[in-house]
């Protein structure tokens, strides 16, 4: 299994490391600005949105006892659109220019994010919870969320509508490094509580009932994963717009390469979904010539098909990791 | 000396009693066996004594309520074998078993030597390298009582440890748990089959027989009264068939 980490862990710093270098020519001071301006601090932005989501996806994914949990299914990214489709609407209202308008929509899309992870840590911090009905909670509320914003995006004009299309496409924006010193405390706690509870995590994969008598209390596991899972993915969802499938797949890639072991797979879910985000963005960046195409449609494109094969593998019995 | 007391407890679920008004003792160092018919509620006291279901009553781990216990202070006392071992991810049975050493704070280093020392004295350290879902179900019970073992309690509940086991697998397993036993460790284990806790292997061990979600009688093992109150309790007839040493209680298919 070290082979397979190390391999893992190798290819996920080559394709960061290249990411940058690939596309137009980057000759002159202006090739040099690209490069140190715009290419660096946008992979480097990847690599935090990915990693983020992909590790959130591994906890949802254990918290639940469920593999089509993730940031997505239990109506965190779904809270956060809302949020941020609210404050696109609004904006011009209050006479905000959108150009203008990207604070409040970051805080709205957080917003959004935490209070339904609030309302989800609620319902799985009352002992009497059962999984699933939290991960139903999840989908109600997801759906919920998606109706409000299908209206608000029907009572918008068409610059508003062009606006909340585009950022509900997911796009790693050109935020320089001032972005990144933003965002970075954000996934710092998100990443140091998600995986100092590695531990409690692994515990749980015997079974809720199992992991209690074994000293691992529950109720504040689920709410702390999903608070903290907030935290990060509300971060993510604000600056980014919603990128969808990287919390769903990457998990479900790094526990066919490395095993189901929470001590291997969490960290693993970072490095990898890193650089799976950064791929994509890569990809979005050159396949139209002349032009971006938004990284979530990459990530959909290649997540959704990814995510069947995945499915059916298992299902036919050769998803189980052996080790080598 | 560690205790688990029940004190009156009552449990109800929709409108249905689960348990009513039960008290029981189980000291470190006494092997308590409760007996009954399905649906006595025997999972149900176990459950209650882990904390696991909201009771009326006293649920005490030495002198403490066990829902107010922190989950690390009670799991070093308390150790249960539910009835069915989840294995949803296929984690290998080291990983396993080091999982159920959550309770101590220690490296990762130290809790595998400390899950591989529980193996061993489970006799299932052969198992390590493989994965839980690829156990046999005689493994599985073996790996599940390692786990119990890794977690160093001075009690253990076991809920029908033998089930879906062969016969030669259930012998196996009750003297495996007539081992912890004679340790030092306090056992309270629900059986169906009275006549397996000969391979426990003394009259000492204390008989608790319950239907209906109470207790309807308490006594040794070894106590001639014993083959009555298993009449009553299943509602039919047993005749005892004497065996070399052994004495065996079989159902006579006649009423009680």
């Amino acid at each position: 299994m070290k082979t397979r980490v190390l391999l893992l862990c190798a290819l996920s710093a080559a394709v960061i490391a290249a990411s940058p270098w690939l596309g137009r020519s980057l000759e002159g001071d202006s090739g040099r600005f690209i490069l140190e301006n715009l290419r660096i601090p946008r992979v480097l932005m990847a690599v935090l949105v990915g990693g983020t989501l992909s590790l959130v996806g591994a906890c949802y994914q254990t918290i639940f006892a469920n593999p089509l949990a993730a940031p997505s299914t239990v109506g965190t990214t779904a809270g956060a659109t809302l949020g941020a489709l609210v404050a696109v609407v609004a904006a011009p209202a209050l006479g905000i220019s959108l150009a203008n308008g990207l604070p409040m929509i970051a805080a709205l899309a957080f917003i959004g994010a935490l209070l339904v992870s609030l309302a989800i840590a609620a319902i799985a911090s009352r002992g009497k919870a059962r999984v699933n009905d939290i991960l139903l909670a999840g989908i109600a509320i997801s759906l919920a969320a998606g109706a409000i914003s299908t209206g608000l995006q029907f009572s918008a004009d068409q610059v508003q509508l062009y606006a909340a299309i585009q950022w509900t496409l997911g796009h790693l924006p050109q935020v320089g490094y001032r972005g990144l010193v933003m965002i970075l405390p954000f996934m710092a706690i998100c990443w140091g509580v998600l995986l100092s509870q590695t531990r409690a995590l692994q515990t749980l994969l015997g079974g809720e009932e199992r992991a209690h008598s074994q000293g691992v209390n529950v109720p504040w596991l689920r709410s702390l994963v999903l608070g903290v899972g907030a935290l990060g993915v509300g971060a993510c969802v604000a600056w980014c717009g919603p990128i969808a499938f990287i919390g769903l797949i990457v998990p479900h890639m790094v526990r066919m390469g490395v095993g189901a072991s929470r001590r291997v797979m969490l960290p693993m879910s970072v490095v990898l979904g890193a650089g799976f985000l950064a791929a994509c963005d890569t990809v979005a960046r050159l396949i139209v010539p002349g032009r971006e195409l938004p990284v979530g449609v990459v990530t959909s494109a290649i997540g959704a098909p990814l995510l069947v094969w995945l499915v059916v593998r298992q299902g036919s019995g050769r998803g189980t990791h052996k080790s080598s | 000396m560690t205790n688990l007391e029940l004190a009156n407890v009552s449990v109800r679920a929709r409108g249905k009693a689960l348990l009513q008004d039960v008290s029981l003792r189980v000291n470190q160092g006494e092997f308590v066996a409760l007996l009954g018919p399905n649906g006595a509620g025997k999972t149900t006291l176990l459950r209650a004594a882990l904390g696991l279901l909201p009771a009326t009553g006293d649920v005490l781990l030495d002198g403490q309520p066990v829902r107010e216990m922190p989950g690390r202070e009670r799991a070093a006392k308390l150790a249960w074998l539910p009835q069915q071992s989840a294995a949803a991810e296929p984690l290998s049975v080291l990983e396993q078993v080091t999982a159920a050493r959550y309770r101590f704070h220690e490296t990762h280093h130290a809790a595998e030597a400390g899950a591989l020392a529980a193996l061993n004295a489970a006799g299932a350290a052969q198992f390590a390298e493989r994965y839980v879902n690829e156990l046999s179900g005689g493994e599985a019970q073996r790996v599940a009582v390692a786990g119990m073992i890794a977690q160093e309690t001075p009690l253990l509940l076991l809920d029908e440890p033998a089930n879906h086991l062969d016969p030669a697998q259930q012998i196996e397993l009750y003297r495996l748990v007539a081992r912890l036993w004679r340790e030092g460790r306090g056992v309270l284990c629900i059986t169906h089959d009275v006549n397996m806790l000969r391979f426990v292997g003394d009259a000492a061990v204390r008989v608790v027989g319950m239907a209906e979600g109470r207790v309807r009688f308490e006594c040794a093992y070894g106590a001639p009264e014993l083959a009555d109150h298993v009449s009553g309790l299943f509602n039919v007839g047993i005749e005892i068939v004497q065996a070399g040493a052994d004495r065996l209680l079989v159902p006579s298919g006649r009423p009680a």
